[in-house]
């Protein structure tokens, strides 16, 4: 396999075992270079997994992948040389300051002393962290640690950063900021940004592409408006009075519509494909229902994403974006 | 590479030094063990500090001991606080952080025992002026520093071991404690299970080896046993591992 240019990952039926659980499952994906890449998925779907993957931590039982153009298996050194990574935690050292931090990742990475420090002033400045900069991290916030583990994922300028949650158990105010600050960096860094969340609101807004993954199985793959588009079949509400339970169930049994639920006056319906509301209306006013609006809704891209979990919106939803 | 160990020395220094220089969180603690070691001991018991033999064992012991609390915080440590997989996906080898980290401890180690050695032998001078300075022997010094490096060694590469398989630094402490008790009084027991006349016969042998000669052969047998240690805890210490442990 021979990474075509312009791909920054690819991975060819990538499977790992962790004795009999299968957490990666013929994991074929391939992530254009450039771009901000939302890997969805709930807990435990494979995730991190992948991240692991990727970076050579772990070997894959089964397919290959290749990250940058290097092997996983043979160049992983290669690769995390040319890779960021935040992980599932911040991983800072606490006892040390945030120029510490950041010294000592510049040292790993060879990062001469001018060009580590002018580095260091440039990305502490970037994040609003260079006046905290002699404080130990650990008197910190989760969200200034969160934001001081991207500046480190950055720091050596790589062309792929790998960002495991970075916005999970922060706050509405903090995501905001650090959501802001990452599509600023991928902007102005030009770098590849592979990016784990269940959080579909911060997809949505950041990536250009995302892929959603569960139980090991990628599931779907593209922008987030392709997602959305598979879902937007036909999602109609309409607003009306005189709606009975009698007249919901019978819209159910329409063979143009998929799913039909009332409440408070609202009327929701999913029409299958090339369905007409206009009947739909029609029938309606013929059974004494005054119809005061109708619209077609957008699905967004955690209706996308329900749908391929084989959930409807109502179910057990993942974080649908804090802010 | 040596920039790389260099550079994982350098981090743990950092992390050291701030707890040194913290009061609370470490350094008062080794400030009450200098003043014990290196100032009531040796003004207590005078030239004899400086001239008994024991000293080939005492400040080898007291070395590894420091190492062993270090170890563990540095590799049960990371793991506990969750540094250790960020560091494993940085471009630094698996060896690179693991010699990092032993040279970290062992410095420390004999650096601690040999400003309590320097210490002592000013406090000694001072307590007892002589026409002449009372001095180490430097053979015995000597040695005893080759010991002391030897001991410190082997003791990180058991911590490591210990510190692999803990999951917080005090379950690699506890453990740690048990291996020293081991290490310690096991040869001592052993020694008072023999029978009388074999016991006789072992010191009378020793005793026939020579001061000279087992000095030798405490710096090869340590030599070895840390190189294999050492080698076993490199070997011990793959990323794909510890990721997953």
């Amino acid at each position: 396999m021979i990474t075509p240019p312009g791909y920054a990952i690819r991975a060819d039926q990538l499977t790992c075992d962790f004795g009999p659980v299968r957490a990666l499952d013929s994991l074929s994906l391939e992530v254009p270079s450039g771009i901000v890449f939302g890997f969805l998925g709930p807990n435990g779907a494979g995730k991190t997994t992948a991240i692991r993957a990727f970076l050579g931590l772990i070997d894959p039982s089964a397919g290959r992948a290749e990250v940058l153009g290097f092997d996983t298996r043979r160049e992983a050194t290669t690769i995390r040389t040319r890779c960021g990574a935040l992980l599932e935690h911040p991983g800072l050292y606490e006892r040390l300051t945030a120029k510490a931090n950041l010294d000592f990742y510049g040292r790993a990475w060879h990062i001469p002393r001018p060009v580590r420090q002018d580095r260091i002033r440039e990305l502490l400045t970037r994040f609003g962290l260079w006046d905290r900069r002699d404080d130990p991290v650990g008197r910190w916030s989760r969200g200034m640690k969160q934001k001081l583990a991207v500046a480190r994922a950055v720091l050596h300028r790589p062309a792929l950063v790998f960002l495991d949650e970075p916005t999970s158990g922060l706050d509405p105010v903090a995501t905001v900021g650090l959501r802001e600050d990452l599509a600023a960096l991928a902007a102005q860094e030009g770098v590849t940004v592979f990016l784990t969340t269940h959080n579909l609101n911060e997809a949505e807004r950041l990536c250009a592409q995302v892929g959603v993954i569960r139980g090991g199985k990628l599931l779907a793959v593209g922008s987030p408006e392709s997602l959305r588009a598979r879902r937007d079949s036909g999602r109609v509400r309409i607003a009306a009075r005189g709606l009975t339970e009698e007249l919901v169930v019978s819209l159910r049994a329409w063979p143009d519509i998929q799913s039909a639920a009332a409440d408070d006056g609202q009327l929701s319906l999913a029409l299958r494909n090339g369905a007409n509301v206009a009947p739909i209306v029609a029938w309606l006013v013929q059974h004494d229902v005054e119809v005061e609006e109708v619209v077609k809704t957008r699905a967004t891209l955690e209706d996308a994403f329900l749908d391929l979990m084989g959930l409807d919106a109502a179910g057990p939803a993942l974080g649908r974006g804090d802010a | 590479m040596i920039a790389d160990i260099w550079t994982v020395t350098w981090k743990e220094w950092q992390e050291f030094r701030d707890q040194l220089l913290s009061l609370r969180r470490g350094g008062l603690s080794a400030l009450i063990l200098a003043l014990i070691l290196g100032v009531v001991a040796p003004v207590q018991l005078g030239p004899e500090w400086v001239h008994s033999r024991i000293v080939i064992a005492y400040w080898p012991f007291l070395a590894a001991t420091m190492v062993s609390s270090l170890i563990a915080d540095s590799v049960a440590g990371e793991r506990e606080r969750h540094t250790l997989e960020t560091l494993l996906a940085s471009r630094l080898s698996d060896s690179a952080i693991l010699i990092g980290k032993i040279i970290a401890a062992v410095l420390y180690g004999v650096g601690f025992a040999v400003a309590n050695m320097l210490i002592g032998l000013v406090a000694v001078n001072i307590a007892y002026r002589e026409s002449a300075p009372i001095l180490f022997a430097p053979q015995r010094f000597a040695v005893t520093i080759i010991l002391t490096i030897l001991a410190s060694l082997l003791m990180a590469g058991i911590g490591v071991f210990i510190s692999l398989r803990a999951s917080t630094v005090k379950q690699a402490q506890q453990a740690f404690g048990i291996a020293i008790i081991v290490i310690t009084m096991g040869p001592l027991l052993l020694f008072n299970a023999l029978a009388p006349e074999m016991r006789e016969s072992l010191v009378r042998r020793i005793a026939d080896v020579g001061e000279s000669r087992m000095e030798t052969y405490a710096v090869g047998m340590l030599f070895v046993t840390s190189a294999i240690v050492i080698g076993a805890a490199l070997a011990r210490f793959k990323r794909g591992k510890l990721v997953l442990d």
